[in-house]
């Protein structure tokens, strides 16, 4: 699909390297038929740069108005996603996570007989794990759950 | 004062709150948005529905813009887009719009305008009566590399198309619409040349 027509076409809409460039211009310098065809091409591309658009009715603009007025207002998305909200959920993440480790740790009994190591950390967590911090956690749970359900409903919403 | 706000500190302006701002958006756009439906439903009405539902959608998702493109391209991308479901839906003459038998007909109503001593016409007359016998991918990658100032990447990207190819159907669509209008206007077409 090379011919010497769409070399001419790359040529005039400058989609040409320089090699290429200056081969199609000794062409056309050299030879008459490639010259006539290069100069009607370079007409029939000014026609089409004439094309006129189209023009819609005159109350177009307003009738576009009208249907956006009845739309939610659009927000930027960086307004849409609260930075707070994502470094808060990380952060509980992270404190879980840690209490966790914590926990694994301290009911642990590190030993290292070869050495005459031998650590016992008798550290009891079950006065801590009461009944009201397992519902506080679950409340926290159930609160950023319902953060996500509710930022997932309104980018459904946002896209219909 | 306003015609050198750019597109992107109107799109700022309505996310800001400004709604109002959306006119001049519309306003600036409105002509290409509206011929390019035009290329794809080749009715006047269907088109202007086409490019308001488009302005609609632009508008809806215009948090989700991503303000280091060209808005335009953006907005192309969502005509194109809409304009294929419209047709889909509306199934135009149950036949796919790629079918050249569409064309044909086309072609054939427009031959009256071939008879001999016909009155000369101007010569964007025939070149946009031309356009329209082109298929509408043609038409659109016509309309968009000339008058949109598409590059063939921005055409792509609108089109959902590798640039290689949008190139080899420019190059086509460009053939197609000399051999249309040398059709149209015999031995005249030397002398729109």
């Amino acid at each position: 699909m090379n011919t010497i027509e769409q070399q001419l076409w790359d040529y005039i809409d400058g989609n040409l390297d320089e090699f290429s460039k200056k081969t199609i211009e000794e062409k056309i310098e050299s030879n008459a038929g490639i010259k006539t065809q290069y100069e009607e091409l370079l007409k029939l591309n000014s026609a089409f740069n004439a094309l006129d658009l189209d023009e819609p009715s005159m109350s177009f603009t307003r009738n576009v108005m009208e249907s956006i007025a009845l739309a939610p207002a659009p927000v930027a998305m960086k307004t849409k996603v609260d930075e707070k909200i994502i470094y808060a959920i990380g952060g509980f993440f992270i404190v879980s996570l840690l209490s966790l480790f914590g926990y694994v740790l301290y009911n642990s009994n590190l030993s290292m007989p070869k050495l005459g190591f031998n650590v016992t950390l008798n550290f009891n967590l079950d006065q801590y794990i009461t009944p009201t911090v397992l519902y506080s956690f679950l409340f926290f749970d159930l609160v950023i759950g319902l953060v996500f359900l509710d930022q997932f409903l309104r980018k459904k919403f946002a896209q219909k | 004062m306003e015609q050198n706000t750019t597109d992107l500190a109107l799109i700022q302006k309505v996310l800001k709150g400004e709604t109002d701002q959306y006119a001049l958006l519309v306003k600036r756009h409105q002509r290409f948005v509206f011929t390019l439906a035009l290329r794809f439903s080749k009715n006047r009405e269907d088109a202007e529905e086409i490019a308001q539902d488009c302005f609609l959608k632009a508008y809806k998702a215009l948090g989700t813009f991503k303000q280091t493109a060209k808005f335009s391209t953006w907005l192309y991308t969502i005509t194109y887009t809409t304009a294929m479901t419209f047709l889909r839906k509306k199934r135009l003459d149950t036949t796919s719009i790629h079918d050249e038998d569409t064309i044909l007909q086309l072609e054939n109503q427009t031959s009256s305008f071939n008879a001999n001593g016909y009155e000369r016409q101007d010569s964007h007359v025939f070149l946009n009566m031309a356009i329209t016998q082109l298929l509408p991918d043609d038409a659109a990658i016509i309309t968009l590399f000339y008058k949109g100032e598409q590059s063939l990447e921005e055409i792509g990207e609108a089109l959902h198309m590798e640039p290689n190819t949008i190139k080899v159907k420019l190059h086509r669509a460009r053939q197609r619409l000399k051999e249309k209008l040398q059709y149209l206007l015999k031995d005249e077409v030397k002398e729109l040349l």
